[in-house]
């Protein structure tokens, strides 16, 4: 009976593990490249690359589409040899999902880009989250308004040489691949990646390889790549500028100072942008950010000679965007980030100063006078009874007559005409 | 009428003096509240970290409308404050602006007095003038105190223009005088005044412009000998023990 237990359990189990190999995601992808559009299974281990590659591997094989366009069907066995996909032995009928043998393989297209972006859809079933991240980005909204050049992930992964980028057990790029991020954006972006390949972070890229130097996705996102036109991202973006900025061990390699952030947020602009940020972040502001004064793109040293922030005609240029009036003295109501100090900016500095012992050596004497003269008031109100009495017995007063008028009338005579006011302002 | 009925008529017919005309009356009125406005506004301007405040700068509009606000009434207490100097200014010039609230060797006697009194080595306040020594310690810190403010208030609301013939140093600096002697005035009117005219004895005479004889005798002893030509309370009551 027991040992009937036993079996009945195990079996059950077994039954379970089975059950959930069936359905795993693993198993279930085999499924889905396993079945046409009919449902009817494919023999999908049947199909190899090569067999793909006989006709691919043809750099003329070509087909004409719907509107006219030429689509080059060729695809380069190196390329692909040494991509990641080949590397963990995927198929072509892997991301080629709905193969028929015929001609066209059953696929029709009206454009070249119709065909990516159909093909594209395929990332998603092993990319999940990357896909998922990618459909809240500027490019997907761009798409859906019907930009369709907007990137997809083919356009910076490409379709057959998709590369590993990051060391999986670190989460560290790999060498050469942070180099390769904003190539990557300038196949799109390449005015802008112009200036940032001339500006300091992206020329200590480019030149040294600088691990510290932002790439585009450290400020912009990656996948989930935001619009930086919106009044959300002006607000934040301070925020993005001290990630790195406010982290000493990165700084102290160039002698940077990490106060940057706390001085803005001091100051009257960084003030205004911080509170709306909390309370309002799609508040529209025209008060300074970081790159409203650095440059977005194009940030350089502030003691470049050209367009340095260090060089007083700079900083003003600056000033004028939003101050039109603003004269030679003007840029220095900024404090550029400098804390006062008798050396730099003594005036605030010894203001400061001056409330610091003003405020505790004027304030708290006071306080305490008051407390004291607070205590010599409550004593007195209790001796006072006594002091009445007193008065009352020598001066005599009415019996009917309360404490105060008691007071009044126990003075010496008053002075006869009440018209007599003394107006001596 | 009855002999007591007399005497109660007789008791209350209280002889009052004058403290303040009505022009000084105005003057603190339009005081209290534009700096109550003033105070309010700044506040959340300054302590921008903390809920409340955020609360009530929600939006770059509202943020907008507590600057107005702040602004208007700025300019009303700058002309109060212009027509106070220049009153001073005009009486001055005829020789007529009377000299109690100037400062004079007599409150630092006084002072020492009073302080004596409260560390219990005197029994008597001392006598005073019109105005005591703590109430111009009132108005000496507070003129000097709104003057500061006045003028920051003005360099930060104006940058742009002072720093046409100042240096640029002028607008952090006058920023963080601005703010943080804000609160130095507040907690000091809040402590030293309110207790001495709310706590110690409830004296309205800035709003009904006038003080008791009572009053008179018991706190401008020397004001009202002055005045009167008689011995003040203070005095007999020395006089009895």
């Amino acid at each position: 009976m027991r040992l009937r237990n036993y079996f009945l359990i195990a079996g059950l189990a077994m039954l379970l593990v089975a059950l959930g190999f069936a359905f795993s995601p693993v198993t279930a992808a085999t499924h889905l490249t396993g079945k046409d559009e009919a449902g009817q299974p494919v023999p999908v281990t049947a199909v190899e690359n090569d067999a793909c590659l006989a006709c691919h591997q043809n750099p003329q094989f070509s087909t004409t589409l719907g509107n006219g366009e030429t689509f080059n069907l060729y695809v380069n066995p190196d390329e692909f040899a040494h991509s990641v996909h080949n590397e963990r032995n995927l198929n072509c009928v892997t991301c080629h999902v709905g193969f028929e043998p015929a001609m066209g393989h059953g696929l029709t297209f009206g454009s070249r880009r119709e065909a990516t972006l159909r093909m594209n859809e395929v990332c998603g079933q092993c990319h999940a989250t990357q896909a998922r991240q990618e459909k809240d980005s500027a490019h997907a909204a761009a798409r859906s308004v019907g930009k369709m050049e907007a990137a997809i992930c083919t356009d910076c992964h490409t379709a057959h040489a998709v590369q590993v980028l990051k060391d999986l057990s670190t989460g560290q790029f790999l060498p050469g691949m942070r180099t390769w991020i904003p190539q990557t954006c300038a196949r799109c972006h390449s005015a802008i990646y112009e200036k940032y390949r001339d500006s300091v972070h992206g020329a200590a890229l480019t030149d040294e390889s600088n691990p510290d130097v932002p790439t585009c996705i450290d400020c912009h996102g990656v996948h989930i790549i935001e619009d930086p036109r919106t009044s959300t991202f002006r607000l934040n973006s301070p925020q993005i500028c001290a990630k790195c900025h406010t982290d000493a061990k990165r700084m102290q390699k160039y002698g940077l100072s990490t106060q940057v952030l706390e001085t803005y947020v001091a100051d009257f602009h960084g003030t205004t942008v911080t509170i709306f940020e909390k309370v309002a972040p799609d508040a529209v502001t025209n008060k300074p950010v970081c790159y409203d004064c650095h440059g977005i793109h194009d940030i350089v040293k502030v003691n470049d000679p050209q367009k340095g922030l260090a060089v007083r005609a700079n900083l003003l240029a600056r000033c004028r965007d939003c101050h039109p009036d603003a004269t030679l003295n003007f840029p220095d109501s900024w404090m550029s980030h400098y804390i006062p100090s008798p050396d730099k900016y003594p005036l605030v500095y010894y203001v400061n100063l001056f409330y610091k012992f003003l405020i505790p050596g004027v304030l708290v004497p006071m306080g305490i006078l008051v407390v004291m003269d607070f205590t010599r008031l409550m004593i007195n109100r209790f001796r006072k009874p006594k002091h009445i009495e007193k008065v009352k017995t020598t001066e005599k007063p009415e019996e009917a007559a309360p404490a105060d008028e008691v007071k009044l009338s126990a003075k010496p005579e008053k002075p006869k005409s009440t018209d007599e006011e003394a107006h001596y302002d | 009428m009855t002999g007591k009925q007399e005497k109660t008529t007789k008791v209350q017919q209280e002889k009052t003096f004058q403290r303040f005309p009505v022009g000084q009356r105005w003057e603190h009125l339009i005081l209290v509240l534009s700096a109550a406005v003033l105070i309010l506004t700044g506040l959340p301007q300054k302590y921008r970290d903390f809920a409340w405040s955020q609360d009530l700068l929600s939006s770059p509009e509202r943020l907008e409308l507590i600057r107005q606000i702040h602004h208007i009434a700025a300019i009303i207490l700058a002309l109060e404050a212009i027509y106070h100097i220049g009153r001073a200014i005009y009486l001055m010039a005829r020789r007529k602006l009377p000299g109690d609230m100037l400062p004079v060797w007599q409150d630092v006697i006084d002072a020492g007095h009073m302080l004596q009194y409260l560390f219990f080595m005197r029994k008597d306040k001392p006598k005073f003038g019109k105005y005591n020594f703590e109430q111009k310690v009132t108005y000496w810190v507070l003129f000097f105190g709104f003057a500061i403010m006045g003028i920051t208030g003005f360099v930060i609301w104006f940058p742009e223009q002072f720093t046409q013939f100042l240096p640029g140093g002028v607008v952090p600096a006058a920023k963080l005088a601005h703010s943080t002697e804000s609160i130095a005035a507040t907690v000091f009117i809040l402590i030293w005044h309110v207790y001495h005219v709310h706590i110690e004895r409830l004296n309205l005479s800035i709003f009904t412009g006038r003080l008791s004889e009572d009053e008179m005798r018991t706190f401008h002893a020397k004001e009202y000998e002055r005045l009167t030509g008689q011995a003040s309370k203070n005095a007999q009551l020395r006089e009895k023990k």
